[in-house]
């Protein structure tokens, strides 16, 4: 076949550009400044499709360069996610900032992928107003700063609030009736099967979140799933009659009880899917739990929260959150205009700025037809102007009866008796994964032994992982 | 030879060469965008992930070499051998179940005188299906309640609902008849164009020496299938011996890790593991590769003797 001079140009310039283009995106982003100057800042996160959300991160872009004219805003559309986080940040492709969870948060730290904001912090007057024990967890252990802490949750009970009202589980007021401790759960979820046919509670028990929810259930039961020696060696400990108790509470809800749905292998996604269908009248969540049931066309209204359950031994809760993490591959200037740009929403202080932004959101919540009236913990080491405006303007905001979340809201502005626990403090998604398979095997055989598979369980975990913690 | 022949000789290679060059030129500015993809995607990783398998890893980052480090911790990872087991479950399964489904599917359409490509289309459908629109679909078919479309059936028949691919000895089955389902529509495609080779006088001649339709099957048919029988035997084991996004998709490994393939454990070191497991991730794709390997040179061999044969 004879080819034309034309094909042939085609041909070399396709191949040319091929190759630059292939090799292009090898590039790191190096690029600080604009040709006029500016540092810029590349937001990770920023919402790809067209609409109220977008024009509420443009708008909020605008008053920001405005007010910072060093600094340039530029969208990066990549948002957290595990499974590409780490080749992005080997390839130096993370934006300068970005949103992530207090779950991740101390691997990356620990893979060095976070830059130290300390320094940052002190010069904004920042670092001392956060509360301590938040700061701790996005810390090293010589106390150097890795990550902004911007929201700070407690898990607690969601619930159905129309399921429980046919339970008979709802005061006139539409404040729900709390159930004090784990048999109280399961007596309630017995009563919600009883009148409406479904299961009473759903518990995760695939992709990591079985272990998440059984933690602080298991805390509550007394177990401790972890220690360490002396030497700085970690032990499993959860070969204990405590934790089998925990595990038979767990079982019993499915065998004894049979409030529990048919189905046992039940990710994050099937969790929220399950309830925000009315699969289940309870469940064990976060306060950012309705922006997850919003797609299954659960009503504002029909969605409840109260208090953690006390256990036998203890009351106790996991604590959790989200933070912004600045690229380990920012130079001062960019973490200094990086925490401008979280500083806007998140700090003590109300500016005019942060109350014209917090109201977007809170418009787009309610556009998105998403329940407003569920506080936050604080992050801060006092009451301040901001968590009193934040807690204002949602009341002002809410779109539900606010009793729904009444018990919810008082127990995390007042925890009480109750412990606030963080994850564990190593190889806590690693636990949770053996701890998935452990709830899984007891719903699936009815004739499982607790504590022959925590047995296993607990050498697994020793030997898989706290034995290779130095590796 | 004289030197002056010697120098002949050597100008008319080094004119050849250039002509040569100059010839392939074109055809090397075709094969450069694929040469750079294979570079980038396929030989570039395989011999970093190979490299970096014998480093301890900081997520993608090599730290500092660490001999067979890596492969001890994989090997001496309690759950390896259940690992490996569910993994020549699955191919097992796959033989039993969906080895030979194609082969039937494409003799059937090959024998039908009306509506063949009619047929022929309609069996086609699950491979056009995107593979995770499919796995759901399965998903809520096996799921393991009143709402799952296989209890729905069971429990008009008045029976009890099943638990599925929550039943961890069906797990596997399951997921492999889903699979079959997927995957055989283009196996039989491939059985059907062999079968259409097939001359209708070596079953004219059969038929006259009086062959009825089972020594017809196994004295013409087999014979001018059986390489591509091979092949596919071949194939089907190195693939499934990959086995990823389904147990991904459809129950996460579960339960209770029943049907974690290697394939699977390699992503959960990769992906899962907070950046901590890619040094294992890779030992563990080296110690599939180096499996695959062999399943693969005898699929080349098998395919050299295949291809003599047409």
């Amino acid at each position: 076949m004879k080819l034309t001079k034309g094909f042939k140009i085609i041909a070399l310039a396709a191949a040319a550009s091929f190759m630059v283009g292939s090799f292009a995106g090898c590039s790191s982003k190096d690029n600080t400044l604009t040709e006029d100057g500016k540092t810029q800042i590349f937001v990770g996160g920023w919402p790809k499709n067209e609409g109220t959300d977008k024009d509420n991160w443009a708008a909020r872009q605008a008053r920001f360069e405005e007010a910072n004219p060093e600094f340039k805003i530029v969208p990066d559309y990549w948002s957290f996610d595990l499974k590409s986080f780490y080749s992005k940040a080997a390839g130096g492709q993370l934006p300068t900032i970005y949103g992530t969870n207090f779950t991740e948060v101390s691997q990356i730290i620990a893979a060095g992928y976070s830059a130290d904001i300390t320094d940052q912090l002190k010069k904004d007057g920042l670092y001392d107003k956060f509360n301590p024990d938040v700061l701790k967890l996005v810390s090293s252990e010589d106390g150097r700063v890795y990550a902004f802490p911007f929201a700070t949750y407690a898990l607690g009970m969601g619930f159905n609030v129309d399921m429980m009202e046919a339970a008979g589980l709802m005061e006139a007021d539409g404040t729900p009736k709390q159930p004090k401790d784990w048999n109280e759960v399961a007596e309630f979820a017995v009563k919600i099967k009883e009148a409406t046919g479904k299961p009473g509670i759903v518990l995760p028990t695939a992709n990591n979140n079985g272990g998440w929810i059984f933690t602080p259930i298991a805390w509550s039961f007394g177990v401790d799933f972890m220690e360490q020696d002396k030497d700085g060696k970690w032990k499993a400990t959860f070969d204990s009659p405590e934790a089998v108790e925990a595990l038979q509470f767990v079982k019993d809800l499915k065998w004894k009880y049979d409030v529990l749905p048919a189905n046992s292998i039940i990710d994050g996604t099937e969790y929220y899917k399950v309830f925000g269908t009315g699969g289940a009248g309870m469940l064990i969540s976060a306060g950012d739990m309705p922006a997850k049931l919003t797609q299954y066309g659960m009503k504002p209204d029909q969605i409840g929260m109260m208090a953690m359950p006390k256990g036998p031994k203890k009351h106790v809760t996991l604590t959790g959150g989200s933070v912004t993490v600045v690229s380990n591959k920012a130079n001062e200037k960019q973490i200094e205009g990086a925490l401008k740009w979280t500083e806007v929403l998140y700090k003590p202080t109300v500016s005019d700025d942060m109350k014209a932004s917090s109201i977007e959101g809170m418009n787009l919540k309610l556009e998105r037809g998403e329940l407003v009236g569920v506080k936050s913990m604080s992050i801060w080491n006092t009451d301040t102007e901001a968590v009193k405006f934040t807690n204002d303007l949602i009341e002002s905001k809410a779109n539900i009866n606010m009793n729904h979340v009444k018990l919810y809201n008082d127990f995390i502005a007042d925890m009480g008796d109750c412990e606030l626990r963080p994850e564990e403090p190593v190889c806590a998604q690693e636990l949770y994964s053996i701890l998935d398979g452990c709830i899984q095997e007891i719903l699936i055989n009815k004739d499982a032994d607790c504590a022959k598979i925590l047995k296993k369980a607990c050498n697994d975990f020793q030997v898989n992982y706290l034995d290779n913690l130095d590796y | 030879m004289s030197s002056q022949e010697y120098n002949t000789v050597k100008l008319k290679k080094r004119t050849g060469g250039k002509v040569r060059i100059g010839k392939e030129i074109r055809a090397w500015a075709l094969l450069i965008p694929s040469v750079v993809l294979f570079f980038l995607l396929v030989w570039r990783p395989t011999v970093l992930g190979t490299v970096w398998s014998f480093f301890k890893m900081d997520a993608y980052t090599p730290r500092e070499f660490c001999g067979f480090d890596n492969y001890i911790r994989v090997l001496t990872h309690t759950q390896f051998l259940p690992t490996l087991w569910n993994t020549v479950q699955y191919v097992l399964w796959s033989l039993v179940l969906g080895y030979l489904p194609p082969v039937i599917i494409a003799v059937m359409i090959n024998e039908m005188v009306h509506f063949n490509n009619g047929f022929r289309s309609v069996i086609y459908l699950p491979a056009i299906i995107p593979g995770i629109a499919a796995m759901l679909i399965w998903y809520y078919i096996y799921y393991p309640d009143q709402t799952g479309l296989l209890n729905m059936l069971l429990m008009k028949m008045g029976m009890e609902p099943y638990m599925w691919l929550n039943d961890p000895k069906f797990a596997i089955v399951g997921i492999i008849i889903y699979s079959t389902w997927k995957g055989f529509p283009g196996t039989m495609i491939l059985y059907l164009a062999a079968l259409q080779s097939v001359s209708s006088e070596l079953y004219e001649a059969a038929l006259l020496d009086g062959a009825g339709i089972w020594k017809r099957a196994w004295n013409v048919t087999r014979p001018q299938i059986e390489g591509v029988m091979l092949l596919n035997f071949v194939n089907q084991i190195i693939g499934v011996f990959q086995i990823m996004e389904q147990p991904l998709a459809m129950t996460g490994g579960g339960p209770n890790g029943a049907s974690v393939s290697l394939s699977y454990q390699l992503y959960q070191y990769g992906f899962n593991s907070g950046g901590k497991g890619t040094g294992q991730a890779m030992a563990l794709g080296v110690i599939i590769f180096a499996i695959l390997l062999v399943m693969t040179i005898f699929y080349f061999r098998l395919n050299k003797r295949v291809e003599s044969r047409y």
